[in-house]
């Protein structure tokens, strides 16, 4: 069935003590597409996916996966869910098969070729009879992919799954998440504080911040409307450049940063802007992007730390 | 199906028993002092030879008919040296001699008292570190997104546990059996245990007997791995779970004894543990009967249980 919502958050509240964690959360993930679940360190992205698999329990409001009411209906509702919370913690002083195994007797109808099959898709052959204690991070960041994957999930969700990753790690399980909710129609929720990583991988992006949802961001939609980028351009002489960038009179006004001046602008508009500057006497050094608007957008929002 | 999939659950909790070293630490540790004990009954110990048991016995008798003319002597204790008479002149009638320190049956069931409590210590420890483990390795948050209810992953640890300590006592039986065989020779292993129920004589097999001395020991067992387990599963902290309960292991005893002059200490857990009170000898504290224990242990027995189920299944998650 097109269309269909896997995962429905409803009006979500989750209170520990008398500290609200979350209040009042709703959103819908449908199947095929990567959501991102973003916001800074302390907002509330592992509490939720902590409720959502079952792992706290729900103040107030209800979460439904396939269907299934996640407290009510436990058994079903995870039943179709892999998962890694924070870091992929496994039994270090067992072998990957060891852990494979392990996971795989946990459900009830699974064939045990499902075990062989993960370990190639996370390409992982080679040192799956090794002791994890003997894995890198990354190599553990597979074998916690592959555990997610055996029950053949139609959710997987990955809690700050490129903690610790370098960048070629991170791109590897970028491509992984990709393909598998395209080929496999099988939805994903990744949190994480950094957007640029979000950018790369989801289809829509909610941002959390405070507990609160504070916007939900379809990424194709945002590809394809002219998007401001913050521009950097370094001139002499600065004075009077910025003077004259201030009487095109734009949305933005411009800054100087240390020998540049930072304007906010689409891209489509640089090169006329630049033959206006040169007619104007001004020597232009160099010009280049420094960030997406959503980024500084997200700062903004979040209050432009990491901690809220 | 739902069965096979419970036994899923205690094999994982087994392989994982398996392959963590201190779990052959301890059963080394065990070997090893039951190979020392051995030695120490062997060539610690200065019995007068087996060969004359008889004359030892008529002796004794004599010695038992003239305490039992005593007027001023106790009934308790009248009937059970009444007992021991009738038991001994049942041993020279039909030539069954009594267990020897220094023998086969001797040894293992000298033995079995320490080394049982050297099983509950390590009981102990792995009781409280089964669950917690789980928290301080962080694996507990894979191990609960499984269409497993939490209390079926929290029985299949247990299970596991008291599985182990199954092993542990198999371990004890047979290693201090063929190591006794060979220290003392197997020759006395067909000798029967003889029970004395009211007068009436029953020859019982060594083996059956046996069990029922490590039985009534394994009660205590029992109450000690439980309470371990159960706060190993509310504090999430092995070393709390092991410290309490090596603890109360060591000094439980001392203070029930200390505490016995009250009427309300026969409720201690300590105070009921061992049954063996009711069989040879006389209750801690006045009034106790067997079956007074029983329930008192049953009590604590499920007091446990549904406190380590509310700490393991209605919790949030937070490691």
């Amino acid at each position: 069935m097109e269309g269909k919502t896997i995962v429905q958050i409803k009006n979500v509240r989750k209170k520990i003590g008398k500290k609200v964690i979350i209040n009042d959360l709703t959103f819908d993930v449908h199947p095929g597409e990567v959501f991102g679940f973003l916001g800074p360190n302390g907002a509330g992205k592992t509490t939720t996916i902590k409720m959502l698999l079952g792992l706290m329990s729900i103040t107030k409001g209800e979460i439904y996966i396939d269907g299934f009411n996640v407290e009510k209906d436990f058994e079903k509702a995870i039943a179709k869910v892999g998962g890694i919370i924070e870091n992929p913690d496994l039994y270090k002083y067992l072998t990957g098969y060891q852990n494979l195994v392990h996971f795989w007797r946990m459900y009830p109808d699974i064939k045990r070729e499902r075990i062989d099959e993960v370990i190639k898709i996370v390409g992982l052959e080679k040192r799956i009879h090794d002791k994890i204690k003997t894995y890198s991070l990354g190599m553990r960041q597979r074998l916690g992919v592959a555990q997610a994957l055996l029950n053949s999930p139609k959710l997987l969700v990955l809690d700050e799954p490129t903690n610790g990753l370098d960048p070629a790690g991170i791109h590897e399980l970028r491509n992984h998440l990709r393909t598998l909710a395209s080929e496999e129609n099988i939805a994903v929720i990744v949190s994480s504080h950094l957007l640029s990583e979000m950018e790369l991988m989801c289809d829509r992006v909610g941002i959390i911040q405070n507990g609160k949802l504070v916007r939900i961001q379809d990424m194709k939609e945002m590809l394809g409307e002219e998007v401001d980028s913050v521009i950097a351009l370094a001139v002499t002489p600065i004075e009077s450049a910025k003077a004259y960038l201030e009487s095109l009179n734009s949305k933005y006004k411009p800054q100087i940063k240390g020998k540049e001046i930072e304007i906010i602008e689409s891209i489509e508009n640089i090169p006329v802007l630049v033959e206006k500057l040169v007619e104007q006497g001004i020597k232009i050094y160099g010009v280049h992007k420094v960030q997406q608007s959503l980024e500084k957008k997200f700062l903004e929002m979040t209050g432009g730390n990491e901690i809220a | 199906m739902k069965l096979r999939r419970m036994i899923n659950l205690v094999r994982n909790e087994n392989m994982k028993l398996a392959h963590s070293i201190s779990t052959w630490i301890m059963m080394g540790i065990l070997v090893a002092i039951i190979v020392i004990v051995g030695m120490l009954f062997k060539f610690g110990n200065n019995q007068a030879p087996a060969s004359d048991w008889k004359a030892d016995i008529t002796i004794q008798n004599q010695a038992i008919k003239e305490s039992i003319n005593q007027p001023e002597m106790p009934k308790t204790q009248k009937d059970s040296l009444t007992k021991d008479l009738q038991t001994n002149e049942y041993r020279l009638k039909h030539d069954i001699q009594p267990i020897q320190n220094n023998s086969l049956w001797g040894f293992v069931e000298g033995a079995s008292s320490s080394l049982i409590a050297l099983i509950s210590l390590f009981a102990i420890v792995m009781g409280g570190r089964i669950v917690a483990n789980e928290f301080s390795g962080g694996t507990i948050k894979l191990l609960l997104i499984r269409p497993s209810k939490r209390w079926k992953i929290l029985l299949s640890k247990y299970l596991a546990v008291i599985g182990y300590i199954l092993l542990m006592l198999l371990v004890l039986f047979l290693v201090s059996f063929l190591l006794g065989g060979i220290l003392f020779s197997f020759k006395g292993a067909g000798i029967p245990y003889l029970t004395n129920a009211n007068g009436k004589i029953t020859e019982v097999n060594m083996v059956a007997h046996i069990v029922q001395v490590y039985g009534l020991q394994c009660i205590g067992l029992l109450m000690m791995v439980t309470l371990a387990f159960m706060i190993s599963t509310v504090f999430h902290t092995s070393a709390m779970a092991i410290g309490i309960g090596v603890f109360l292991l060591t000094v439980g005893n001392g203070i029930t004894m200390v505490l016995s002059k009250y009427t309300w200490s026969k409720y201690i857990l300590f105070a009921n543990m061992d049954l063996n009170q009711y069989i040879n000898g006389r209750p801690l504290v006045e009034g106790m009967t067997m079956k007074f224990s029983i329930i008192v242990l049953i009590g604590y027995f499920i007091i446990f249980n549904v406190i380590s189920y509310i700490g393991f299944t209605k919790r949030d998650i937070v490691a």
